[in-house]
This record gives structure tokens, C-alpha cells and sequence, in this order.
């Protein structure tokens, strides 16, 4: 556990350091898959969905603050709908008007997180979003989360009805009562917009509770409050969400509450203190939870060979004299042996310098070497 | 030679300049109640606006069921629906809006004023 607490501090001083390198990679990631997923399930215009356009747009969103990369998708998908249909497209857009209007008027910073939600539902891992937005936001979060779903479900609805969507352009209105209501009426939407809101609030509420392990606890109930919802509403309103996926979402969904509780709430419950005292007003009950906090042992670098410095050469001359005189007969011996060829050699290279500048004055080296 | 207290206050006050500072100075322009009144009217309109698009939408999703045997009764208590959640909708938007610009008010005003007087500590180490 140590040793993973030491990576984690090792991270967080990495991200320190290169935080602007991995927040736009990550937005690049995220412009990767969303705008990905949009081309691949609702590509209808070629030169949109091409994996040119695809990066591009998504390396050109990176240099862009989030919310534009938020507008570009809306932009997108509205581009693809109005490709196969006026009437989808007119449909998409007062339903992303109406998101705008009464939420992200308020919220234009949380933008990003619609489309969090809705690549979640696109990657098939629906259940990690309420753990998620339940452990690190607070309860307006199901607003952006609700946005996301309709946005997932919409795109769901043209994959799945491409072709009548399309020949419905003929009558505008038939078209735009059909996709209204195609939208509107799904009721897996409706179910998995409420058991998002459900599982945010459970896991919210649980993990802001005085009680030790209240993250894990949270993750592992809001979990399994979303598993029991998916199957009543598959049961009442005989719906077909895949078990499968819901049961792995909700077990990956438990596994990134404990990952987010690592990495954001790591605490030591065994050195959990419970005071109690009062003052004039109030009596106060406090439970204080001690952080985990793990210092990175410094390594320590011993310079074996390199460059040396003029001091540390005379340092090492002046150890090296101070263990002479301490040191043994043989080492001693080895050691003046060592001295005294470097002064032969300096010497011999001081008279053979000395000799061919003399010679080249004089004129020697022509007499001494002819053929040259 | 460095100065490390003018270092630190400067690159405070170039990260506020950068964050907020331009939204900020322009908000604190304004009285609290001008700010607050003028959004909450602007978002009042916007809501009418979405509620209008909204109130389409659903119609254009009901129109079967709507007007299927409209009786004059039935229209007054569809338009009385309509009202009533327009007004619900209108109310708490405009106290919720009214609230969130108040606030987003105060804070830009004490962010400036922090803001101001790290400047004139800047303007006095010089």
C-alpha cells in the first residue's frame, strides 16, 4: 500500500509540473472519442466523418477552452442529422436549445461533463457515470448527466431509424412529430435518466456521511442501487437493457469509486479520533480522520566517474593524502607509482612540445626529414 | 536581486487578470441591484423562450392525444396547464437566477477589490 501511495505522490507531483501537457492531452482524448463515436454512429455526411476531420477537429478543439469543444459536437451532430433529414435536425436542435437555455446559461463551465455523460453511455459503461459524478460533484451534476443521456439517446434513436427518418422528409411535419416523438417517448431513456439522478444522489449523500469507508460504501451502493433499478424498470416497463452490461458498468463503476477514493480521499480510518466538547451554544461532536500523507524518499546520488571540479579534484588529492597516511605499505607504493608516472609523462610532453617548436625555428625538421 | 514578496504578488494578481479579471471589472460596474435585475429579466426571457420550444415540442410529440375529441372545456384546461407551468417555471427561474447573479455579483466585487489592493502593494515596492 505504501509504495502505491508513494506512486500516487510521485504522480501528483508529475501532474504538477506538466499539468497544461496532461490536461490537453486528455482534452485531446476526450475530442478523440466523442467526436469519434458521433462519426461513427450518426456519420451521414462523408466529408464530416472521414478520420481527418475527425482528429483535426479534435486536435483543434484541444487548443480551445472545453465548452467549445462542447459547441463543435453540438455543431457536429446537428450537421450529420440535417444531412439525413431537415425535420432531425430541427428536432436536435430545439432539444440542445432547450438544454442550453434552462442549464448551461448557468453552468457554462460544466459544459464538458454532458459530454462525459453521454460517452459513457456510448462506451457502453453507463453505470461508472452516477459513481463518478456522485464521489466528485454534487447533486446539480444529474442536470448535465440528464442533458448527456438525451444526447446519447438521440444519437441511439437516428442509428436506429436511419432510413425512415430519411424518407420522411417528404411530409416536414410527420417527420419532425415522428423523431419528436421516437425521442421523447423512449422510456429506457426516461428509466436510465432517473436511475443516473437516483444513483448520483445515493452515492452523494453516502459519501458526504461521517462514517469510515463512506467512499467505498458509496460506490458499492450506488452500484447496486442502479443494478435493482435497471431490473425493476426491465421487469415493470418490460425494457431490454442488457444485464451484462449493466452488472460490468456497475462493478467498473465500483472500481473507479475506489481509484477516485485513492486518489482524491485517501485517509487512514485507523487513527480515526472522536472528540466531544462544548461551549456556551453547542455541544460539538467531531469525528477528524487523519490524510494518509507519504513522503517520496529522496534518492541519493553518488558521482562515481564525470567531470570533476577543480575542488573536488584537490578535495579528492587532499583525501587521497590524508589516506596515505593512514592507508597500508602496498597502497602507498601504488599510489607514488601512479604520482610519479603522471609527472614522467608530463615532463617527457613538456621537452617533446619544447624540441619541435625549437626545430620548426630553426629550420630543422626539413634537414631531419627530407621526403617530407 | 529578486524580490520574492513582488514576485509572488505580481503573479497572483496576473493569474486573477487572467482567470476573471476582465468579467470581473466589468460586472463590479454595476450596482448589485442593476446586475442582478437586468440578468434576471434577460433570463426571464430566455425561459420564455426555451419554454416556448420546449411547450412546441411536446405538442408536436402529443398532437394525437391532444387533439383528440377538443372539447372547449378541455382546450381552457390545457391552456390553463400551460400558464400555470409557465408561471412555475418563470417564478423559480427568477428567484433562482435572481439569487445566482447577486452572488456571482459579491463575489466579483470582493475578487476586485483584493485585486485593487494587491495593485497599490505593487505600485508601493516600486
Amino acid at each position: 500500500m505504501s509504495t502505491l501511495l508513494v506512486w500516487r505522490e510521485k504522480l501528483q507531483r508529475l501532474y504538477a509540473n506538466y499539468s497544461i501537457y496532461f490536461n490537453k492531452g486528455l482534452q485531446l482524448i476526450l475530442g478523440l472519442l466523442v467526436f469519434g463515436l458521433i462519426n461513427y454512429n450518426v456519420g451521414f455526411m462523408e466529408t464530416a466523418a472521414s478520420i481527418y476531420f475527425t482528429v483535426g477537429l479534435a486536435v483543434i478543439c484541444t487548443f480551445f477552452p472545453l465548452t467549445v469543444m462542447v459547441i463543435a459536437a453540438t455543431i457536429l451532430l446537428l450537421v450529420h442529422f440535417y444531412t439525413l433529414s431537415l425535420s432531425v435536425a430541427i428536432v436536435a436542435l430545439v432539444i440542445f436549445l432547450a438544454m442550453y437555455i434552462f442549464y448551461f446559461r448557468f453552468g457554462t463551465g460544466k459544459a464538458w461533463l454532458v459530454l462525459v455523460a453521454a460517452l459513457a453511455f456510448g462506451l457502453r459503461i453507463p453505470f461508472v457515470l452516477p459513481v463518478v459524478f456522485g464521489l466528485m460533484g454534487t447533486a446539480v451534476w444529474i442536470v448535465p448527466a440528464a442533458c448527456g443521456i438525451v444526447s446519447y439517446y438521440m444519437i441511439s434513436c437516428v442509428k436506429a431509424s436511419a432510413t425512415a427518418l430519411s424518407s420522411s422528409d417528404s411530409d416536414m411535419i410527420s417527420g419532425l412529430t415522428a423523431f419528436a416523438k421516437q425521442v421523447l417517448t423512449n422510456q429506457e431513456m426516461w428509466i436510465m435518466i432517473m436511475i443516473a439522478a437516483l444513483g448520483i444522489l445515493v452515492v452523494h449523500l453516502i459519501s458526504t456521511l461521517a462514517v469510515s469507508h463512506a467512499w467505498k460504501i458509496a460506490s458499492a451502493a450506488g452500484a447496486a442501487v442502479c443494478v435493482i433499478a435497471v431490473s425493476a424498470g426491465n421487469i415493470a416497463l418490460n425494457l431490454h437493457i442488457s444485464y451484462v452490461i449493466t452488472i460490468l458498468s456497475a462493478v467498473l463503476g465500483v472500481a473507479a469509486g475506489i481509484v477516485l477514493e485513492f486518489l482524491f480521499f485517501s485517509v487512514d480510518y485507523s487513527g480515526t479520533e472522536h472528540i466531544q466538547f462544548e461551549d456556551d451554544e453547542y455541544y460539538y461532536y467531531v469525528t477528524a480522520v487523519p490524510k494518509v500523507d507519504v513522503s517520496i524518499p529522496e534518492k541519493q546520488v553518488k558521482h562515481i566517474t564525470g567531470h570533476q571540479t577543480e575542488e573536488q579534484v584537490t578535495e579528492r588529492e587532499k583525501e587521497g593524502s590524508g589516506s596515505s597516511e593512514t592507508g597500508s605499505p602496498a597502497e602507498e607504493k601504488a599510489s607514488d607509482f601512479a604520482m610519479t608516472s603522471d609527472i614522467d609523462i608530463a615532463k617527457n610532453t613538456e621537452e617533446i612540445l619544447l624540441t619541435r617548436s625549437l626545430s620548426k625555428e630553426l629550420g630543422l625538421d626539413d634537414n631531419k626529414n627530407p621526403h617530407e | 536581486m529578486l524580490d520574492k514578496k513582488k514576485i509572488r504578488l505580481m503573479t497572483r494578481t496576473a493569474i486573477y487578470e487572467k482567470k476573471y479579471g476582465e468579467q470581473d471589472i466589468k460586472i463590479s460596474g454595476f450596482y448589485k441591484k442593476d446586475y442582478a435585475s437586468f440578468h434576471t429579466w434577460v433570463t426571464l426571457i430566455w425561459i420564455t423562450a426555451g419554454y416556448l420550444l420546449a411547450a412546441g415540442l411536446f405538442c408536436l410529440c402529443c398532437i394525437d392525444s391532444l387533439l383528440e375529441d377538443l372539447t372547449l372545456f378541455k382546450l381552457i384546461i390545457l391552456a390553463a396547464i400551460a400558464v400555470g407551468a409557465y408561471l412555475i417555471l418563470l417564478i423559480v427561474y427568477g428567484i433562482g437566477s435572481g439569487r445566482y447573479y447577486r452572488k456571482r455579483h459579491s463575489g466579483a466585487k470582493r475578487r476586485v477589490k483584493k485585486y485593487y489592493r494587491a495593485l497599490a502593494k505593487i505600485e508601493k515596492l516600486y
